[in-house]
């Protein structure tokens, strides 16, 4: 993965916890751009296999994961980061 | 208490801005839902406010788009409502429609006399073996991470499939600094050249759209990136993540993979209205039929962009228009005559954009190139339904009763991967598809309870 940095300013660093970690992500960038800088595969299907998002564009709902405490499931491509925020992927 | 507006326009790109400026020009009011935070559509998608991107979509070729979404932007008397979805649309007794709107605060209900949607594409998915990998994209949503997030999601990345769009979409990662290991086109380079030229005649008065696939090319070549053709993709590879693509001459290392088939139009609110469809073009997905003002089936519902069958940006821009001004006349904001004056050259505009797109599916038509599946290979990849369930079950059966048996279409994607495929191994042209119910998004059941 690679955020592109030639002539491009973005948003501040801030932090965000994701499945119990603390992670350094751009206030702002969607959750989804976040969790691919870590890893391209978000998830285990039922069949124990490694699955990432595929349209990025609220489709396919490959990226949802719940916003704690208050457990909403959210599309993960279409959520900006904010300080604070708490994602799970389970 | 419920917002009233005498227009909604569910989709915020070319055609949802389009038609708003228009409507408020006559001094409709007029709201904008959409699911972006920020207008601009997929075409536009834009990054967030804290980003600062010198040169952001600055390609000539977007020019007249940029130009409509700052007009869109500064205008403070649409009223936008960013980061919602909208799961409901009915019609109440007393005539108005009704949307209901989510986010992840929750539900909430808007009124409106005339409802217009224009909510875009999404590129058709298809399957193969490997699909699910993850760091295979659709190309689409390859381009918009590039585009909103300034994010590119590979080094070595293989775009594949048959839509010249992954020529453009190759050449703008390049340019942003990424990495493409090659760009795989499924049919032969003659196939491309064949249906260009068949068609160069009515395509002549839209030369310059294919000119940014031109200098696309030149891009790649100046950076070195291999275009092959008659070179299907057949397989992804790898264990956790994807390592290398098959394709019928041999196998190249990669770390992405971006799937670039065509695109289908986003169908479910006409659908759940009922409103007449039409099976769209070669890379399947359902049109909503529309009259000369881009008026549905259903008096009062008006549809434009990609809605009525997909055809690019400027050809959305030029049907939001005209829906605007179809509306506008409807209710009495503008006379019928003015109106027509007005969209005359709309309409001439928007046929000749329809002859390119037309075109362009031709040269793109991803039908006789669809990779084979395996037993195993996922064709619904919300309820991880494979090929092996489907394939022994399709005899007899429609789409519906395929999904009841075996769960495909059930998902959180409510079926909008997987129906082109179930309904192209159906084969069956008069198979209505999968049942569009509320809601059109997925959303907890207590927000619906409260």
């Amino acid at each position: 993965m690679m955020r592109l940095d030639h002539g491009i300013e973005r948003g501040r660093r801030i932090q965000i916890i994701l499945d119990g970690e603390r992670v350094d992500v751009f206030e702002g960038e969607t959750l989804a751009a976040a969790m691919i800088e870590q890893s391209s595969a978000f998830r285990r299907d039922s069949n124990g296999m490694a699955r990432g998002m595929f349209c990025n564009m609220g489709t396919c709902g490959e990226c949802t994961v719940t916003l704690l405490p208050g457990g909403q499931r959210v599309r993960a491509c279409l959520v900006p980061a904010q300080v604070g925020m708490d994602v799970t992927r389970d | 208490m419920t917002d009233h507006y005498d227009v909604a326009i569910v989709g915020g790109g070319p055609a949802g801005q389009a038609a708003a400026l228009t409507l408020d020009d006559l001094k409709l009011k007029t709201v904008v839902i959409d699911e972006q935070p920020q207008a601009g559509g997929q075409i536009l998608r834009q990054p967030p406010q804290s980003f600062r991107i010198p040169g952001w979509m600055e390609d000539r070729t977007y020019a007249p788009l940029v130009e409509l979404l700052r007009r869109f932007e500064a205008r403070t008397s649409i009223h936008w409502i960013g980061s919602h979805s909208v799961i409901g649309l009915r019609r109440e007794p007393d005539g108005l429609f009704a949307l209901t709107i989510c986010s992840p605060d929750g539900l909430r209900s808007i009124t409106a006399a005339r409802v217009l949607i224009a909510a875009g594409c999404q590129d058709l998915a298809v399957p193969l073996p490997g699909w699910t990998l993850p760091g295979v994209y659709s190309a689409g949503g390859m381009q918009a991470l590039l585009k909103a997030q300034r994010i590119v999601p590979g080094e070595q990345i293989v775009l594949a499939g048959t839509h010249p769009l992954q020529l453009l979409i190759a050449a703008q990662l390049v340019e942003a600094g990424g990495g493409v290991a090659a760009v795989l086109f499924s049919q032969p380079h003659g196939t491309m050249l064949k249906a260009g030229i068949r068609n160069s005649l009515r395509a002549f008065d839209r030369l310059s759209t294919a000119f940014p696939a031109v200098r696309a090319l030149a891009t790649l070549r100046k950076h070195g990136v291999k275009v092959l053709y008659n070179a299907p993709i057949q397989a992804i590879c790898g264990t956790d993540r994807v390592a290398a693509v098959q394709h019928s001459g041999g196998e190249i290392a990669c770390d992405a993979v971006g799937l670039c088939y065509g695109f289908v139009s986003q169908s479910s609110l006409p659908r759940m209205m009922s409103a007449k469809m039409r099976r769209a073009g070669p890379a399947g997905g359902w049109a909503t039929l529309c009259d000369e003002w881009m008026q549905s089936s259903i008096q009062g519902l008006y549809v434009a962009g990609e809605t009525t069958g997909v055809a690019g940006a400027n050809a959305a821009l030029a049907s939001g228009n005209i829906a605007g001004f179809g509306i506008g006349a409807e209710l009495g904001a503008i006379s019928r005559d003015e109106a027509a004056r007005r969209v005359a050259r709309h309409r001439a505009n928007r046929r000749s954009l329809l002859r390119f797109a037309r075109l362009l599916d031709e040269i793109a038509d991803p039908r006789p190139f669809f990779p084979a599946l395996r037993d195993d290979t996922l064709v619904c990849r919300c309820e991880d339904v494979a090929f092996a369930q489907i394939g022994p079950v399709l005899d007899g059966r429609s789409a519906n009763a395929v999904k009841l048996v075996t769960r495909c279409g059930m998902g959180l994607c409510q079926g909008r991967n997987c129906e082109p495929t179930l309904l192209r191994l159906l084969d069956n042209p008069n198979d209505p598809g999968f049942t569009a119910r509320f809601p059109a998004r997925p959303v907890p059941i207590s927000d619906l309870a409260t």
